[in-house]
């Protein structure tokens, strides 16, 4: 297990790094002290920060940034070096996983409805899936974290400071990577997955322009925009997204492998996953 | 606080310029509008209370004698959202629910409540009525742990009511009303998820005591209206009417006159 320097990885001050900031996300000095190792502001109800022995890495990016391909290769290589693993992702809690499904089909919800519910999958997932298996000393992959669903909110005019205060309670990631690829990539990529580019993928509840490709673009840039402020203040580790899969996969393995005192991190992937690796 | 435009503080049009800021920049008046204090010229009175405090009742009846007076009015009760419904029913049932979760997803339920109802309508020049309302959410999931400033933080988009009864009535008084008439109390409804006593009704009365306590921090606060629960309803329900011809201006909500009809 890491010492307490590596636990503070994600970097110390608030989420939305301003000193002054909401008053939601200040705090007395003395408990900030406290929490801050574990959470961006307040501690969550009930819980108990020393009872973690596991790690939670996070690994964020736009659609077809190569986020899930990453994911699962680094399970089959973290299993293969015996440790267990646990994954996390957007709407993927028993609560309100589906319900947030049915919303997007309907296309019948406002944006902070639809932000709130995000954040109750979220903290679903926070305290059913996470927080147990980092108590079991399981690694966590998130296939995204807070910082998508506030970029989401961000873009649609909800308030940064309102949306900082409302993750407040969300754990603080040892490793955060954001695989950065320019839209115009995504955009290539996500169409050849599904041959089509989803209303929600393009921010079409935006009206940003009924060319489903600039409405892509455009808005997928608005979100970049806003991971480049989190970026610096939340220490993401960026890696280059339109390098080859097998490329960035070793970068993550050597970071996520120094955390967890793995040494030597040569990995080629089973039979199974060969096809991902390109 | 009371003219303070919450909402547009949180959620804004992307893209769009503040509309308070354009105005501030212009040297010039405004020709005929005034730059408004708030975005909307409705009017929302609020009543809330722990259970069996009487306030469903009272404003019952308020909303009847505005309705019967003719005035333009919407009434929208706590939890109630048919979006979020499914999802409450199912963490309820399931008890999937944590004093988080919880919060969360009754905040949903609200945003949707005031994004497609009650902003709207107050917009729209409408005496909005709420049976309960961010308060309770402030006094019970507080009750359940959830820190105050993250809950005050959660619903800092809900516009300030121009009016908010606190139905207060003595811990015993409301603790009988329900177990009175309900044969059995619900699993979270009881409180039981905080585990403060195995027995339903015991559980029931020491929430309903954090719940009570977490209204009383408010009435200075949050500028409540503290009217005693325990006297006859009609008596309690001519203070309400004063109250709220005195703090509103309900001609405005009055129906609009028309031409007088020709025979």
């Amino acid at each position: 297990m890491p010492d307490s320097e590596k636990d503070k990885i994600g970097g110390g001050g608030t989420l939305d790094g301003s000193p002054t900031g909401a008053p939601a996300v200040t705090k007395a000095a003395g408990e900030e002290a406290a929490t801050s190792q574990y959470f961006f502001g307040e501690p969550l109800v009930g819980f108990d920060p020393s009872e973690i022995t596991g790690q939670l890495v996070v690994i964020e990016g736009m659609d077809g940034s190569g986020r899930s391909t990453q994911i699962a290769l680094l399970q089959e290589w973290l299993e293969s070096e015996g440790f267990s693993v646990q994954t996390s992702g957007l709407r993927r809690s028993n609560l309100v996983g589906r319900d947030i499904d049915e919303l997007l089909a309907k296309n019948a919800v406002t944006r902070l409805t639809l932000s709130l519910m995000y954040a109750t999958d979220f903290f679903d997932q926070v305290e059913h899936r996470i927080l147990p298996a980092l108590r079991a000393g399981a690694v966590v992959l998130a296939d995204r974290f807070i910082f998508t669903l506030i970029a989401r909110g961000v873009v649609r005019g909800i308030n940064r400071d309102y949306l900082s205060g409302l993750y407040a309670m969300a754990l603080r990631p040892h490793l955060t990577f954001w695989l950065n690829v320019r839209p115009e990539t995504a955009f290539a990529r996500e169409f050849k997955k599904a041959q089509a580019i989803s209303y929600w993928e393009a921010g079409r509840d935006m009206s940003l322009s009924h060319d489903l490709y600039w409405s892509f673009i455009r808005y997928q840039t608005m979100i970049k925009r806003e991971f480049e402020v989190m970026a610096k203040k939340n220490g993401f580790i960026e890696l280059d997204g339109e390098a080859s899969v097998s490329q960035v996969n070793r970068q993550l393995r050597l970071k996520i492998g120094e955390g967890l005192g793995i040494r030597a991190t040569k990995y080629t992937p089973s039979a199974a996953l060969a096809h991902l690796w390109r | 606080m009371e003219n303070q435009d919450t909402f547009k503080d949180v959620v804004k049009d992307p893209g769009k310029k503040d509309a308070r800021l354009e105005a501030g920049k212009s040297t010039l008046p405004q020709p005929g509008r005034p730059v408004p204090s708030r975005a909307y010229p409705g009017a929302l009175i609020v009543v809330e209370g722990t259970d069996g405090s009487g306030k469903s009742t009272q404003l019952y009846l308020l909303k009847r004698w505005l309705e019967i007076g003719g005035y333009r009015l919407h009434f929208t009760e706590w939890n109630s959202s048919p979006l979020v419904k499914s999802a409450t029913r199912r963490g309820k049932q399931r008890r999937l629910l944590t004093p988080t979760t919880f919060s969360l997803l009754h905040a949903a339920d609200f945003a949707d409540r005031c994004e497609r109802q009650i902003m709207p309508l107050l917009q729209g020049d409408y005496l909005v009525l709420a049976d309960r309302y961010i308060y309770t959410a402030f006094a019970r999931d507080a009750a359940r742990g959830c820190p105050p400033r993250w809950l005050r933080n959660l619903y800092r988009f809900a516009p300030i009511p121009d009016i908010t009864f606190y139905f207060r009535a003595p811990l015993d008084v409301a603790v009988h009303r329900i177990l009175s008439g309900r044969p059995k109390l619900k699993y979270y409804e009881a409180g039981m998820d905080l585990g403060l006593s195995y027995d339903r009704a015991e559980s029931f009365r020491l929430f309903q005591a954090r719940i009570l306590e977490g209204y009383d921090k408010m009435v200075e606060s949050d500028n409540f209206v503290v009217l005693d629960g325990t006297l006859p309803v009609n008596k309690l329900q001519k203070q309400m009417r004063d109250i709220v011809a005195s703090k509103i201006d309900l001609k405005r909500f009055a129906p609009r006159a028309h031409a007088p009809e020709q025979e």
